[in-house]
């Protein structure tokens, strides 16, 4: 097992606070960064995380070159606020209408592959209440400065927001440490030195991104790693420590179901590689249950579990940007 | 300065156009929680930021107030202080993360004065790109420990230990757009504390309810008579006390505010609430203490100085309706050590002193034009002829 990896590819984002420095490596490096943010239903935190992004990483610096929105149709105000405030908006049913039509942050990371034209393509998670730019630059830092890295995945501090105005100082995390980790000790212990793989800010370059398959759901981050270390590798992918990131606490039953879509993604990945063998198909529906009028009742979801093919697969993708497969 | 003011306006879009890089100013300060005595986050944010934007110098002073200075065009002149209280009266574990909407910033402390602190630190930047030259040092000072028991003692302390004449000075609000402070009453601000111990009531058939003997104590204050001239008055500001609905409260305490025209008037005034508490304290043999948490001596800018007269004619050129009133704050340290100033608010909010207080967007443009128009009067000399007595 290669333990150097923690202490080779483990960054703190003040490594790369020195933007004029990222702005002329971009330029020598001439190479473009898109930044996407997939949004459902986030007007309250979607206009912070333009304002800040704009005002710092394109006007003040030219670092990012475009900002999308990749919106899953929401029913608020999201679009209507993301436009106002400058960002490119998409609705995600738009793109590539050809093909069937799914819903999921993964469907719009997938599709914001299509829209941007970036080389690297950064990934923010479009809820995070103390949005900083260093989300973004820390991110940026070792794809830029590190040229074996192809992508970076961000960790963090995680206080969770507890009732209307407090938040609790640690906490969250709880899906990685009871589902992830386990299966990354039993499978790939490499893979444990991953801080937090469930991590929804990375970045990455579009030459990674394009050759793998993009879940449309929960398993996206889960399926990202290992599909980018079985093809290339765990030296091509860094950590950043981005301090703090306060996000909203999920109730157990949502974490339940996300762990059912991660369970699935990877059990899927060990079947293809030969790792295990299933002798029955799997179900698509979580069952959990709810106690009504003292009786419990079983609350049933389904989770298919679609998944979109590697992007350079598409001929619209192809044409776009002139790959000739 | 005709043909300056005759343009202020059409600033306004220029200064829209920088809009994304003011909120961002605004939410990273105002994210950065900084109650009275524990401002140092805030203050290396505000330093921060001074540094990035290429602001000559960027130090704090002996107290820790955080400042940046912009070097102006004539050494000789003195400088001119633009100055924002750091502090918020929200802890720290308070969620400090803001919300922007379409036209409107919420967020614990924006008013008072993240907003304030933020468009103070975007002054460099705006500067630079409407080409804005100064022939005076321009002193951008973040000053801490204002609000409440911190008796702005950030400012105190920071005009006290600067070593050379200041030629006027701007003191900046979050809210309300239209204000023009130039006279601050004197004010003492003070608590009275009951305490009475479990075993006092022993011997009496009633026994001693500390809420009661407060109450007391203010219906005595409302007997005071007060003067007109010079125009006073007692303020009740907060009171608490007790454990529960059916026990007698072995402890309150109530906060109070004097003001007045005259701070010999406040000091009268403070005397006779203290006879007062004495008195009740002794025929009901409990322990009352009252203390003075702030205090501030009356000092005031003539409404035809220079000063006023020129930041109204600012006000009026960008269509804002000047609205004077006493103001308990920074204004009033500047104003006792003979600095001619004013106090100026950048835009219209609500719920001010809540955590869902909200600042309007589209009014910061004209509020930060004021700013540059009052700055602007100053510096070609409003203040030069007619240095307070």
């Amino acid at each position: 097992m290669n333990t150097n990896w923690l202490d080779k590819n483990t960054f703190h984002h003040s490594a790369f606070s020195d933007l004029n420095q990222l702005v002329d490596v971009k330029q020598q490096r001439n190479v473009t960064i898109s930044l996407c943010l997939p949004t459902l239903n986030e007007e309250k935190t979607i206009a912070k995380e333009i304002i800040i992004m704009k005002s710092e990483l394109m006007t003040r610096y030219p670092l990012i070159d475009e900002l999308v929105v990749i919106d899953s149709g929401s029913t608020d105000n999201t679009a209507e606020i993301a436009k106002s405030f400058g960002a490119d908006v998409h609705d995600a049913n738009d793109i590539l209408p050809r093909l069937e039509k799914f819903k999921g942050k993964g469907e719009n990371l997938w599709k914001a592959l299509y829209i941007t034209r970036g080389d690297i393509i950064i990934y923010l998670d479009a809820d995070i209440k103390n949005i900083h730019h260093r989300f973004a630059y820390g991110l940026i830092g070792p794809l830029l400065l590190h040229n074996h890295i192809k992508y970076a995945k961000a960790f963090y501090d995680r206080p969770i927001s507890i009732g209307k105005n407090k938040i609790r100082p640690t906490g969250g995390g709880r899906v990685t440490e009871l589902v992830i980790r386990p299966l990354f000790s039993l499978f790939f212990p490499e893979l444990t030195q991953i801080i937090q793989p469930l991590s929804g800010e990375y970045a990455g370059f579009r030459e990674i991104f394009e050759k793998i398959p993009f879940p449309i759901g929960y398993g996206i981050e889960t399926s990202m790693i290992l599909d980018i270390y079985e093809r290339w590798g765990l030296d091509v992918i860094a950590q950043v420590d981005l301090d703090r990131r306060i996000h909203r606490n999920q109730d157990t039953k949502a974490l339940g179901r996300m762990s059912f879509a991660i369970l699935k993604t990877f059990i899927n990945r060990q079947k293809r590689l030969g790792l295990i063998q299933l002798k029955n198909q799997f179900f698509d529906e979580i069952i959990q249950y709810n106690l009504v009028d003292s009786q419990y009742k079983p609350d049933v979801m389904k989770i298919v579990g679609h998944e979109r093919p590697p992007i350079i697969e598409i001929p619209e993708y192809c044409e776009k940007f002139n790959i000739s497969n | 300065m005709d043909d300056f003011l005759q343009n202020l306006p059409d600033m306004v879009d220029e200064i829209k156009a920088m809009r994304d890089m003011i909120i961002t100013n605004i939410v990273l300060i105002g994210q950065t929680p900084a109650p009275t005595f524990k401002e140092k986050r805030r203050s290396m944010v505000f330093m921060e930021r001074m540094a990035e934007f290429g602001v000559d110098e960027v130090t704090t002073d002996g107290y820790r107030n955080p400042i940046g200075i912009i070097r102006g065009a004539s050494p000789e002149k003195p400088p001119i202080f633009v100055v924002a209280h750091l502090d918020t009266f929200f802890d720290r574990d308070i969620v400090h993360n803001y919300t922007i909407k379409k036209d409107t910033i919420t967020g614990p402390g924006i008013l008072d004065n993240s907003l304030g602190v933020g468009v103070m630190l975007s002054l460099p930047i705006i500067f630079q790109r409407l080409e804005l030259g100064f022939e005076s040092d321009i002193v951008l000072a973040g000053v801490i420990q204002s609000i409440g028991k911190g008796n702005l003692r950030g400012v105190r302390h920071l005009l006290k230990t600067w070593s050379t004449p200041i030629r006027g000075g701007i003191c900046i609000e979050g809210v309300e757009l239209g204000r023009l402070n130039y006279f601050s009453d004197g004010m003492i601000r003070g608590e009275i504390e009951c305490s009475i111990s479990e075993n006092k009531g022993g011997k009496f058939k009633y026994p001693v309810n500390a809420i009661l003997i407060l109450n007391e104590i203010i219906n005595e204050i409302m007997n005071l008579r007060l003067s007109q001239r010079p125009r006073s008055q007692i303020v009740i500001g907060k009171i608490s006390g007790g454990a529960n609905h059916g026990k007698i409260a072995h402890d309150a305490n109530m906060g109070f505010e004097i003001r007045s025209d005259s701070y010999k008037m406040v000091k009268s005034i403070y005397r006779d609430i203290k006879d007062i508490v004495d008195g009740i304290g002794h025929e009901n043999e409990v322990d009352l203490n009252i203390k003075t948490i702030s205090n501030l001596r009356a000092s005031r800018l003539k409404f035809n100085h220079p000063l006023v007269k020129s930041a109204a004619s600012v006000l009026h050129s960008l269509g804002i309706k000047p609205i004077s009133k006493s103001t308990e704050s920074a204004l009033s340290i500047f104003l006792s050590r003979k600095i001619p100033t004013v106090t100026l608010g950048i835009t219209h909010g609500e719920n001010y002193y809540a955590v869902n207080a909200t600042a309007e967007i589209e009014p910061m443009f004209k509020g930060i034009a004021q700013v540059i128009g009052v700055l602007k009067s100053i510096d070609h000399g409003v203040c030069d002829e007619h240095q307070l007595a």
